[in-house]
């Protein structure tokens, strides 16, 4: 009895210490160098095995729909947003690899006429949760700056690559119709859902604004400046610091400041507002991001702030207060502001815990989906675009 | 004959609780387990963690339980699997010092 006693806390005893020695190790399984997941310049492996699977998808229907219909189940915009961030990422794909423009090119052009087919064929609720036909829309009549920021961006994005004479007319009609509708709201709030405003939306659409100034030789310098003052009036936590993510057309504020939503902000603003774009990225690595034993997350909320799961944050793991959308969206920012430790943490975390899956030189991430991995694509490709943007490049 | 195939499966054989022998078999048994849910294909129902469907046409609980094992087990496999293995090498070397220590003490010195 004396000697089982004995070999029972022997190997418990040799289970702690085993624990106490692999735990901290298990990063370093994980962990790759940075270069793995992005780079300064051409493209990196990652990148290359996600658009591999990405560009798959747009050349297999069958294939596509299966994946968009497995996201349409919980949420239609999804199937819009994975299109918004694969297009964005192929054109600065296409500027980091001029050699597979002509592929990249193809491959956006089918993505935005088929987008665009959709949402005149099925009108633009077609790519929005239900509850956009249950409400009405206070601006009439009704516009989703949702739809109409992203398909700005894709436009513009494409043309900042190549010019396409046909995406002119559109980008133009898309961005004076928004530019109307921000001039004709008294406070500068623009609906995605009836009376719902979004910061990640407008921040989005007026990077389009900016795309388009930059495209086309207008400028709205004065629109976008407006705009970031009264959000730093009206949108900014008082606890945090943060910008809101939603709110009334009034202004009354609907989710406070979240994870899934401002770490897109953070780099959209890049474009808008330099400094205010990196003080939001320091506010929210600071409240929302985390790294523990090597392997880097993202809360949903800060600690200043309750609020429950919903679909942009995803489930969230107890304890360690883990956010799926947030985490998912974290290595946009933290590649836009080059945080380098952030980032690679992050990625230990994808190859640890979102189950990557690798097929004839593709990968995805199983705990993933297609908008997902196209925001990987996007955190592991973005730079190029926003740097000919803002230096003013030659075109 | 059976002693020959006894002792050739003798690993298989239920060991001592949490001796290093028992771990090995956890671990074992852990990794097989892992592997056959692997090899299944239950990695694609862990869309699961960020609320899509892992098939549309399994349906959500079934989906939902299938990447529910995957990922106990996964997290076994990746967690588990290799404290186990290290406390059995922890053990047994342990043991093995125990055993010389005692063997210095109880064999008389051959120059005495």
């Amino acid at each position: 009895m004396k000697s089982r006693m004995a070999r029972i806390l022997a190997g418990l005893a040799a289970l702690v210490i085993a624990a106490v020695i692999w735990l901290p190790c298990l990063h370093l399984v994980f962990t790759r160098p940075l270069s793995e997941f992005c780079q300064n310049q051409g493209l990196s492996p990652k990148a290359r095995q996600l658009a591999a699977w990405q560009l798959k998808l747009w050349t297999e229907p069958g294939l596509r729909e299966q994946e968009l219909n497995k996201m349409r189940v919980s949420n239609a915009e999804w199937d819009f947003m994975g299109r918004s961030f694969f297009v964005w990422s192929l054109a600065n794909m296409a500027l980091r690899d001029p050699a597979s423009k002509p592929l990249y090119l193809e491959t956006m052009d089918q993505i935005i006429d088929e987008t665009l087919r959709l949402e005149k064929q099925e009108g633009m609720c077609f790519f929005l949760m239900p509850y956009a036909k249950d409400g009405h829309y206070v601006i009439q009549p009704a516009h989703s700056l949702f739809l109409d920021g992203e398909i700005a961006l894709m436009l513009a994005s494409r043309r900042v690559v190549e010019e396409k004479p046909e995406y002119k007319v559109l980008l133009t009609g898309r961005v004076s119709a928004m530019v109307e509708r921000f001039q004709k709201s008294p406070r500068m709030m623009l609906e995605s859902y009836p009376d719902e405003c979004w910061t990640f939306d407008h921040c989005v659409a007026l990077d389009a604004i900016r795309m388009a100034d930059y495209l086309d030789g207008s400028d709205h310098s004065a629109l976008i400046h407006d705009w970031i003052a009264m959000a730093k009036q009206k949108l900014v936590d008082r606890e945090s610091g943060l910008l809101i993510s939603s709110f009334m057309t009034d202004g009354t504020p609907l989710y406070g400041p979240e994870g899934s939503t401002i770490w897109m902000v953070a780099h959209s603003l890049q474009l808008l507002d330099e400094d205010f774009a990196r003080d939001q990225y320091k506010r929210a690595r600071k409240e929302l991001g985390a790294i523990t034993l090597g392997f880097g997350y993202a809360h949903e909320w800060p600690k200043s702030w309750k609020g429950e799961a919903d679909i942009d944050s995803g489930p969230i793991i107890p304890v360690f207060d883990i956010s799926a959308g947030s985490s998912g969206m974290a290595p946009i920012a933290a590649s836009a502001f080059h945080d380098d430790e952030f980032l690679k943490s992050l990625a230990a975390t994808l190859d640890f815990a979102a189950f990557p899956s690798r097929t004839g030189g593709r990968l995805k991430y199983c705990a993933s989906n297609q908008v997902g991995d196209a925001a990987l694509l996007y955190a592991a490709t973005l730079g190029p675009l926003w740097q000919k943007v803002k230096t003013g490049a030659k075109r | 004959m059976i002693k020959s195939f006894r002792r050739r499966f003798a690993i298989f054989q239920r060991a001592e609780f949490l001796s290093a022998r028992d771990m090995l078999q956890r671990a074992g048994a852990i990794s097989v387990m892992f592997l056959l849910v692997h090899l299944a294909g239950f990695r694609e129902f862990t869309s699961v963690l960020n609320g899509t469907i892992g098939s549309v046409a399994a349906g959500w609980n079934l989906s939902a339980f299938l990447a529910v094992i995957y990922i106990l087990l996964y997290l076994a496999f990746v967690i588990l699997v290799p404290i186990l293995v290290l406390a059995a090498m922890i053990l047994t070397i342990w043991q093995q010092y125990i055993q010389k220590k005692e063997n210095s003490l109880t064999t008389p010195d051959a120059n005495s």
